[in-house]
């Protein structure tokens, strides 16, 4: 057992997941420390998705162990409702609730889960989409936007639970290019407000600008944790090394 | 005496005057068998389709593991049998069942709850593919926020799930509404028993059953234009106005 650090969240011990025969995730140890903002890179397959679908628990791992402030999340629902309430996350494919409008969206949580009053609720939720400049739609529903509009309200729906963590999986991969900015400037200053954040992303810029840890994974291990200026400068393991190459030639 | 009818348009006229009362009583009866049967059978169906979508977890406690299995269980044995077995023979069997049971039991219930547990039976597969068609996505989103669930089900994907299968749900009630005449065979005075008693006295049994066959249409045609309606105001996209109390200098 490593010594748990006043700052530690989350830590992960030998986190291993495999689907039927296939091992997507082999002995992952990590620990994500308060204002840490880490983005976790790697080509398709090679279980970042998955890593942070454990650790939100819609994937119950395999092997291995996650603390919370040092403690093991439990087995039971309650507490991994609980936990999940404190570990929010945004997803690639939006996941809106289609049958709300944007201002329920974003009450649907703080009023279900977090007990609060129906003024706090509202108060918290234009606040929220008020940062990410959605206000202005909170009556229109999910499928009333684009892309790009429905990422950000899935933010803001996110951050109303005042979440201690926010994990973001692959947040701008299924937008258009012009969309992808007003995303990425959201969570540019989520990272200047000192939320903790860990990313899984193909945006190289942003990683390299916003984050201060890389993870790179391969395989289903992590060959790589450094901070950004050493990874894209200096990577260590030969698949960092083609990976970058490829990506920054051209 | 009026004078007997010649032909047979005036044979229907005549039959349709003279039974009307029957006609009616039997046409509010098809209507409260139908309506209650298919109301109290859409909840059945919900609560059975929700079974099977459940799922076991491992981590639960045993009394709970044990429940839920016992009631899945139930529910596959109720839905198959019927679903695979005709309502006309279901009839006769619960019928004729719970009198053989020592239990007094009159038509008009008895007909009620065959056709509620047939409406169940078929609902539950319509609720499961009504959960199965909201994608995967919104439950995640849900239960990332800490919902449990339960209440992921009944907040999220059941509205929407309840939405998308009006259409199926309009078709099960006209289906019923129809199935009714079968229940005559344990005695309830449905339209299609009027039917038979008011052609049997002048042996005009076409005219008769033409009769019903029209109440049967301009029933059936009725609710399918209220369902049709209905169904159009719930997927009507509502335009949102902009909330320009919270716009900003927008660029």
């Amino acid at each position: 057992m490593t010594k748990q650090s006043e700052n530690e969240i989350i830590r992960v011990e030998e986190l291993s997941k495999s689907f039927g025969e296939h091992q997507v995730l082999r002995k992952i140890d990590f620990t994500v420390n308060k204002g840490d903002v880490i983005c976790i890179l790697g080509s398709s397959g090679s279980g970042k998705s998955t890593l942070l679908r454990c650790i939100n628990q819609l994937e119950t791992q395999t092997y291995g162990k996650i603390f919370f402030h040092g403690k093991e999340l439990g087995k039971k629902q309650k507490e991994t409702n609980e936990y999940r309430s404190k570990v929010g996350m945004v997803f690639q494919s939006f996941n809106l609730f289609n049958n709300k409008t944007v201002l329920k969206n974003c009450m649907e949580g703080t009023r279900k889960v977090l007990h609060l009053s129906k003024d706090e609720a509202h108060k918290r939720a234009i606040s929220h989409l008020k940062s990410v400049g959605m206000a202005p739609f909170i009556n229109a529903y999910p499928s009333q936007l684009s892309g790009g509009q429905k990422q950000r309200v899935a933010i803001a729906r996110g951050l109303c639970m005042n979440p201690e963590v926010l994990l973001f999986d692959e947040p701008t991969s299924a937008l258009d290019p012009e969309m992808v900015g007003d995303v990425l400037n959201v969570m540019k200053k989520l990272a200047g407000e000192n939320l903790t954040m860990i990313i899984v992303t193909h945006e190289m810029d942003f990683a390299r600008d916003v984050s201060n840890r890389v993870l790179f994974m391969d395989k289903g291990y992590i060959v790589e944790d450094a901070p950004p200026s050493e990874f894209f400068t200096n990577p260590q393991h030969p698949r960092a090394k083609e990976f970058l190459s490829r990506f920054f030639s051209n | 005496m009026t004078d007997t009818p010649n032909t047979t348009l005036e044979w229907i006229g005549f039959i349709a005057e003279k039974y009307s009362d029957l006609f009616i009583r039997g046409t509010w009866l098809t209507l409260l068998i139908s309506v209650s049967g298919t109301l109290i059978g859409f909840v059945l169906g919900y609560i059975i389709g929700i079974i099977e979508d459940t799922k076991i977890n491992k981590e639960d406690n045993i009394i709970k593991k044990a429940i839920l299995g016992l009631l899945k269980v139930i529910s596959k044995i109720y839905v198959e049998v019927f679903r695979d077995t005709p309502m006309i023979v279901q009839a006769m069997v619960i019928y004729f069942g719970i009198k053989l049971a020592g239990f007094a039991i009159e038509p008009i219930p008895a007909a009620i709850l065959v056709t509620l547990l047939n409406t169940g039976a078929y609902m539950s597969e319509t609720v499961r593919a009504g959960i199965k068609s909201i994608d995967i996505g919104q439950r995640e989103g849900a239960l990332a926020l800490g919902m449990s669930p339960i209440s992921t089900m009944f907040n999220i994907i059941l509205p929407q799930a309840f939405k998308n299968i009006v259409p199926e749900m309009a078709n099960t009630f006209l289906t019923n509404l129809k199935m009714t005449s079968v229940l005559n065979v344990i005695g309830v005075q449905e339209l299609f028993l009027m039917a038979k008693t008011a052609g049997g006295t002048y042996y005009k049994y076409f005219e008769s059953y033409l009769v019903i066959a029209i109440i049967y249409f301009v029933l059936c045609f009725v609710f399918n234009r209220i369902f049709l309606f209905a169904e159009k105001k719930m997927s009507q996209q509502k335009n949102y106005g902009l909330a320009v109390e919270y716009m900003e200098n927008t660029q």
